[in-house]
């Protein structure tokens, strides 16, 4: 293969890579199901992409009881496994449904992958024993915002202000972050 | 290298006359011109491109709002591509001339691989793809790779040998299961290790030859600093035996492929150099060894560090054996740069407590200063011994 013939596969190769990404994400901002989850935000940095607030969501810990669960043994949810949870609208946030191993039919559910179990107690019953709650991520647990303003969001949590996150989801379950909404308006910078 | 010394020889030896030694002495003194000016360019090259690289990445990272993101993403896209042409056209469509365009145009081509992945990290920032994430390390290695191999560039060899460090890195920190299988130095160790064996098998076909110094250079300095934190007392060791597995089976792999290299190379090939390349399989063999011990006999953590500090020792001084060998600089300095480090780190763990703090810092830094007028006063002698004999430098 000579250079040209490089280059012109390079030049080829990257605005695939490009427009793959900005698509696959397009795809699901535009074609996906808009849904409000709440969150609990801290702010750190990222090595190459500078500011941004983690997003710890309510269905971050998923309890496995109560017939929440396809398969309620919780040894069956390797680390790193897929696991589809279905949502419903409650007071207007997504809440969960069911977890399950494979895309349900007829339901609107999300993405995520199982990364180990932790013990926790329910709210306000510290004398009740630890219950089993699976850890899920879903790709969107971080909003990258410019250099300072994560400190500020954080401010804005430790005033008890409510941060909500409205997601796209899209027929696969794939989601991503359209915006933050602080006590229900848009956090614009 | 033909220098001044040599034709000083040859003319009392009678080998050449006057007329001959005066035009050599003239071509002499053009080339070294020329040289210096092919140095100047590529080291001012180097470090502009390097801070255009560090711009970018730094303009993503400040996630700046005045522009729109639609504009952004076209602006770095745009940047990248026009960069990447740039190169393209002085590295091989213009004639080599007195600006060393075929140096700039390497640059260039080195700088379009820094501004493919800032671009893709500037839409992963739009689109708030999660922070750390290894699969975008992966993306900018896969989109890098084919200028390795396409314009046979080994400093984009260099730049993806240590991104595939960093997408392990985080890889790990990433997966739980992974997290649990095997210790982050070992896992590091082990990808030094097996980035070497990448170095060694490139060296096999001329296509991807350019690749193989600066993969095998970054696989074994980390092979070294990876080695070196296990000299220190306090590390854990893996504890799952398919990581002994895996030590044995790069080990298996190494030789394979040093057996094979050496049976395929013909001219520069020697006693020494095959030595140093053979330290690499015994060192994944003996962290195999070293494993198995962890999990059915395990010794205390003073006798771990004792074996570590003994391999770790034995490896410098087989790389400065065969360093000198082919009278390599690059091997004999980064080599008595890790003998420097380990001289000093057993410094600070054996004198820290017995010495009082004013002495400690005063002999420590006596130490550090005689080692340093030791190792200039050694490399003036090799450059001077080397020079003689026409060595690498």
């Amino acid at each position: 293969m000579n250079a040209r013939k490089s280059f012109y596969l390079v030049v080829v190769f990257w605005l695939l890579i490009f427009s793959g990404f900005i698509a696959y994400k397009e795809y699901t901002l535009q074609s996906g199901k808009e849904v409000l989850l709440k969150t609990e935000p801290v702010d750190p940095r990222d090595l190459f992409r500078g500011d941004y607030v983690t997003l710890r969501y309510e269905i971050s810990a998923l309890d496995l009881g109560h017939g929440q669960a396809e398969d309620t043994d919780y040894m069956n949810y390797k680390n790193n496994g897929r696991i589809y949870l279905a949502l419903q609208l409650k007071e207007g946030y997504a809440v969960p449904k069911k977890i399950y191993k494979n895309p349900p039919d007829g339901e609107l559910f999300i993405k995520g992958r199982a990364k180990g179990i932790t013990y926790e107690r329910p709210e306000g019953k510290a004398s009740m024993p630890p219950v089993p709650k699976l850890r899920v991520e879903y790709g969107i647990e971080s909003y990258f915002v410019p250099e300072g303003l994560g400190e500020e969001i954080e401010r804005l949590r430790w005033e008890n202000k409510r941060i909500d996150v409205l997601v796209a989801i899209d027929r696969f379950g794939n989601a991503a972050i359209k915006k933050i909404l602080i006590d229900g308006n848009e956090f614009k910078y | 290298m033909l220098n001044e010394d040599l034709v000083q020889k040859w003319l009392d030896e009678g080998t050449i006359d006057q007329h001959q030694a005066g035009k050599m002495r003239s071509d002499l003194a053009q080339y070294s011109l020329e040289r210096r000016s092919r140095k100047r360019t590529t080291a001012f090259s180097i470090i502009g491109v390097v801070l255009i690289g560090i711009g970018a990445i730094l303009f993503v990272a400040s996630n700046w709002q005045r522009m729109g993101d639609v504009f952004r993403v076209l602006l770095l896209v745009a940047s990248t591509l026009g960069v990447h042409y740039a190169g393209y056209l002085l590295r091989y469509e213009k004639e080599e001339g007195k600006y060393n365009r075929n140096r700039i145009g390497r640059a260039l081509i080195f700088l379009s691989s820094l501004l493919f992945g800032a671009s893709l990290f500037l839409i992963a920032q739009i689109y708030n793809i999660n922070a750390n994430e290894s699969t975008l390390i992966l993306i900018w290695i896969l989109g890098a790779l084919p200028l390795v191999y396409g314009y046979q560039s080994a400093p984009i060899a260099g730049l993806c040998a240590i991104l595939s460090f960093l997408w392990i890195v985080l890889l790990h920190g990433e997966r739980i299961d992974l997290n649990k299988f095997i210790e982050i130095w070992d896992l590091c160790l082990i990808s030094g290790i097996g980035l070497y064996l990448i170095g060694l098998l490139h060296e096999l076909w001329e296509r991807t030859r350019s690749a193989s110094m600066p993969i095998k250079f970054i696989g074994l300095q980390a092979t070294l600093l990876f080695l070196f934190v296990f000299t220190f007392q306090h590390h854990r060791l893996s504890v799952d035996p398919m990581v002994s597995v895996v030590y044995a089976l790069l080990s298996v792999l190494l030789l394979a492929a040093v057996l094979f290299s050496r049976s395929i190379r013909t001219g520069l090939s020697g006693f020494r150099e095959d030595l140093s390349m053979l330290s690499m399989p015994a060192i994944a063999f003996l962290m195999a060894a070293i494993n198995l011990t962890r999990i059915y006999s395990p010794l205390s953590d003073k006798a771990y560090m004792a074996i570590f500090n003994i391999i770790f020792l034995a490896l410098l001084i087989l790389l400065l054996y065969a360093g000198y060998g082919r009278e390599d600089f690059r091997t004999i300095y980064s080599t008595l740069f890790w003998l420097m480090l380990l001289i000093f780190a057993r410094y600070f763990d054996f004198f820290w407590e017995m010495l009082p703090r004013s002495i400690f810092f005063a002999v420590g830094g006596l130490i550090l200063l005689a080692m340093s007028v030791i190792m200039d006063r050694k490399r003036r002698e090799l450059k001077i011994q080397f020079a003689r004999t026409g060595g690498r430098n």
